[in-house]
């Protein structure tokens, strides 16, 4: 026998540890989560506020967030940088939905310092004048340059339609927003979701207790008062709206729908069916609308978790002359899930597959706050998981099919093609 | 520092084992000494398009993905102008899975017209959507061209136009196939919490009966010394102007690769970088600006780019960059500023050495180099570097006749 012919044989996942981090509560609403073990030099900090692109309009809260280290009375922007950077360290700054970070990577004998500075820099922000310009100058020309992106057209698009009902989350970006500065407005921002506006702090690092405890009593003081409250109940009408872009050469699209909230009893059977369909390499999306007709360099679909819901898009872009046979093939995958009984055979690899990646979000201690902090932020624990594990060894194709006649209808879903 | 163990089997096919108990997961990392600069002027797009046809299955397996899902594991690769990456990473129980897919593909592909076709198109969707559909995504197919005149970094990885990808045949698969894909083109890494025996056990089953080939030699047209400076202007429906500056920079082996790494650091890597700095935030002629190295084997570029602010010149971007680069062709370096630019090094280098699949990554393509120690010395090198070496390097690399500028000019509808 050709023992080429034969896999080896291999074994699934069995135990995967979770290990939960040191807790601290700064304030009885705002915690700060601590992975201590870590067996190099590196230092993470993350700073969490309440203050995402929903929480303000005309592009306030990006605007805020790209000035958050333009500099103090004091010290001008590059001069902020110049130190932080003097002493190694990488600030990264992300905004979302519903939550923005700061966050500080450094080695750990600088974590302190970098601190006092990043601190410093937010809570003494001036707002100079020149600086808000630049920064509306350089978002402005982003914006511009965003627009000539299908992808990104559709991103904003889809979004816009999909939160119809709740302007805070509906609007986006107008190249107008970054016209004239309107400082007043950035400051009240600032003080309410910045200096008020503090929800977690997470660290990893091989620190001292009484160095932890300096960056509570530096950090702290933004904590925010009570608990932070976020939208939910958003209603959307299932459509299908197009974009056209004349010169495109290739067409995005964006289509889905609103599901639950992570701690919904169907979320982790959901990401199941999820995955089957389009989140990983050998998904029926890619199978076919990549790997047999050659439509697209890639496909793939996914949930995304916010805090009172939570929603399912697909996300490609593919050939303009093919995006109206591309939709045709996305009904097709999402109808035989729903008629037809996924083989064994597929829901096994997928079992497996599914197991390996998440020993692998569990592996090292950066890849397991990160964990720990996708369950507790949305106020479950690291029961999650080890349900998780449990459901993904003991869901059959029956669960499967039934999810997807729930969730899963072509005409239920929005859809939003740009290019 | 990474520690490693290194043999090789009789085929040629050089093995570096790397050992850490501390992880469940382990990475079988095949670097194959190939890439764009290997292909004929006639045919560029190869190496790439060739990187997609290995998932298209192999001589004894039809399908190279689902078994290692079927592991827990996933797998992907990258191709470069200097080489192809392919890497698996799965749980450490399931690695023989991942060695008896690798080394089957060494053996041999199955290939199928289907796969061919596919992929085929696979890739043109990806040269659309990487090059053709975003705003300023063609520069590199502009620029490239510009800078150099003969040899093969004349030509983006994924090629200088479609039609060379639509005329890819099956003979010219195989071909490609025969010269470049065998044991002594390659370097395997296997890491994770795995024994040297075991990995000698494992690599001799599945690697030890794969025919030997020879290695192909490499003769690639020498890039003649550039003498003249060049420039570019192009126009495109892109919503602002933007300048490319590149300048020839010596090749990685050399000591002042890493020099002019430092410099392209010094000049704008960061937000207290000396261009972002001035060009940005005092003269306010640019809205956004960059320098950076393309990190290539070869002779190689140091790039600066950006956009300009409306109204501005390209002129009065010029007038306003070059006296900059004077001064760090005229001026030593100060104490503080070389020990800044040293100290982000050494965090990046900290938190790179964090991954397993980095590691692995790394200690393969510092074997090609000549030895994956390099990976443990790298930091000592820069850390090296003075403040006179930073100035000489400058002075080589800023001169009017070592640049190539691509101007791309913004027309509207």
């Amino acid at each position: 026998m050709n023992r080429r012919a034969q896999q080896p044989e291999t074994k699934q996942v069995e135990h995967i540890s979770f290990v939960k981090p040191h807790i601290f509560d700064v304030t009885p609403d705002v915690k700060l989560l601590w992975m201590k073990e870590v067996p190099n030099d590196t230092v993470r900090l993350d700073l969490f506020f309440d203050a995402g692109i929903t929480r303000g309009n005309k592009s306030i809260p990006a605007i805020v967030h790209s000035l958050l280290l333009s500099g103090t009375n004091k010290h001008s922007s590059v001069e902020i940088h110049e130190r932080i950077d003097a002493l190694g360290g990488f600030l990264d700054t992300d905004i979302s939905f519903e939550t923005a970070v700061v966050s500080i990577y450094c080695l750990r004998e600088y974590i302190r310092e970098i601190s006092n500075i990043v601190a410093d820099a937010i809570q003494n922000l001036a707002f100079r004048e020149t600086e808000v310009e630049d920064v509306l100058r350089s978002m402005r020309q982003q914006f511009a340059v965003n627009q000539q992106k299908v992808k990104y057209v559709a991103q904003q698009q889809f979004r816009k339609h999909l939160f119809a009902s709740n302007p805070n989350y509906s609007t986006i970006s107008e190249e107008s927003d970054y016209e004239d500065s309107n400082v007043m407005a950035y400051k009240k921002y600032w003080k309410e979701h910045y200096l008020e506006g503090l929800t977690r702090i997470t660290l990893v690092g091989d620190l001292e207790v009484d160095e932890v405890d300096a960056l509570i009593d530096l950090f702290g003081k933004w904590a925010v008062d009570g608990k932070v409250e976020h939208a939910g109940g958003f209603q959307f009408r299932a459509e299908r709206i197009d974009f056209p872009k004349e010169d495109a050469v290739q067409s995005a699209i964006r289509m889905g729908r609103f599901l639950f909230p992570k701690s919904h009893e169907d979320y982790i059977d959901f990401q199941m069916l999820n995955t089957i369909l389009g989140d990983y390499f050998g998904s029926r999306l890619m199978s076919n609308i990549r790997e047999d007709k050659g439509y697209t360099y890639g496909i793939g679909s996914g949930v995304m978790d916010m805090n009172k819901t939570g929603y399912f898009v697909i996300v490609t872009e593919v050939g303009k002359e093919v995006l109206e046979n591309t939709l045709k093939e996305i009904k097709f995958e999402l109808d035989r899930l729903q008629n037809e009984l996924v083989p064994e055979d597929e829901l096994d690899l997928v079992k497996n597959y599914t197991l390996g990646q998440l020993l692998k979000s569990a592996d090292g201690p950066y890849a397991m706050l990160d964990m720990y902090n996708g369950v507790d932020m949305y106020g479950l624990t690291l029961e999650f998981y080890d349900e998780a594990i449990r459901k993904i060894k003991s869901i059959t194709p029956e669960r499967i099919r039934e999810l997807a006649k729930q969730y899963l209808k072509f005409e239920d879903f929005l859809i939003i093609t740009a290019g | 520092m990474i520690a490693f163990n290194r043999f090789k089997l009789e085929n040629g096919l050089t093995v570096l084992h790397h050992f850490d108990s501390t992880t469940p997961m382990a990475v079988v990392n095949t670097l194959y000494n190939v890439g764009a600069r290997d292909e004929s002027e006639e045919k560029t797009g190869f190496a790439h398009l060739f990187e997609h046809l290995m998932f298209g299955g192999s001589v004894n397996i039809p399908d190279f993905d689902a078994p290692l899902q079927r592991a827990g594991g996933e797998s992907n690769a990258f191709t470069s102008n200097d080489i192809t990456n392919y890497y698996d990473v799965l749980p450490i129980q399931n690695i023989e899975t991942a060695l008896w897919l690798e080394s089957d593909r060494m053996l041999s592909l199955a290939f199928t017209p289907k796969s061919l076709e596919v992929q085929r198109n696979v890739v043109i969707e990806e040269f659309k959507q990487r090059y053709l559909n975003q705003p300023y995504g063609d520069v590199w197919l502009e620029l490239r061209p510009l800078a150099y005149k003969k040899h093969p970094y004349k030509w983006a990885t994924i090629g200088k136009n479609i039609q060379h990808i639509e005329d890819a045949t099956m003979d010219d698969v195989k071909a490609f196939f025969k010269a470049h894909y065998h044991p002594a083109n390659a370097i395997l890494c296997i890491a994770g919490n795995i024994s040297l025996d075991e990995t000698k056990r494992l690599v001799d089953k599945w690697y030890g009966d794969i025919p030997a080939s020879l290695k192909p030699e490499r003769i690639l047209p020498k890039e003649p010394v550039q003498t003249e400076y060049r420039e570019l202007t192009i126009e495109r429906k892109v919503p602002h102007d933007a300048f490319y500056y590149s300048f020839k920079m010596p090749e990685r082996k050399n000591f002042e690769y890493y020099v002019a790494d430092i410099i392209s650091d010094a000049l704008g890597r960061e937000k207290s970088s000396r261009l972002y700095s001035k060009l940005k935030k005092e003269l306010k002629l640019v809205t956004s600006i960059n320098a950076y190295i393309t990190g290539s084997l070869d002779e190689g570029l140091l790039i600066i780019d950006g956009k300009l602010s409306d109204g501005v010149s390209f002129e009065e971007l010029d007038k306003g960059l070059w006296p900059l680069l004077e001064d760090i062709k005229k001026e030593l370096m100060t104490e503080a500023e070389t020990s800044k630019l040293l100290n982000k090094i050494r965090t990046v280098k900290e938190f790179q050495e964090q991954g397993l699949l980095n590691r692995a990554m790394n200690l393969c393509l510092y074997e090609l180099l000549g030895d994956a120690n390099g990976v443990n010395e790298e930091n000592i090198l820069y850390q090296s570097i003075t403040a006179e070496q930073i100035k000489t390097v400058a002075n080589q690399l800023f001169t009017k006749e070592n640049t190539s500028l691509l101007r791309v000019k913004s027309i509207k509808e």
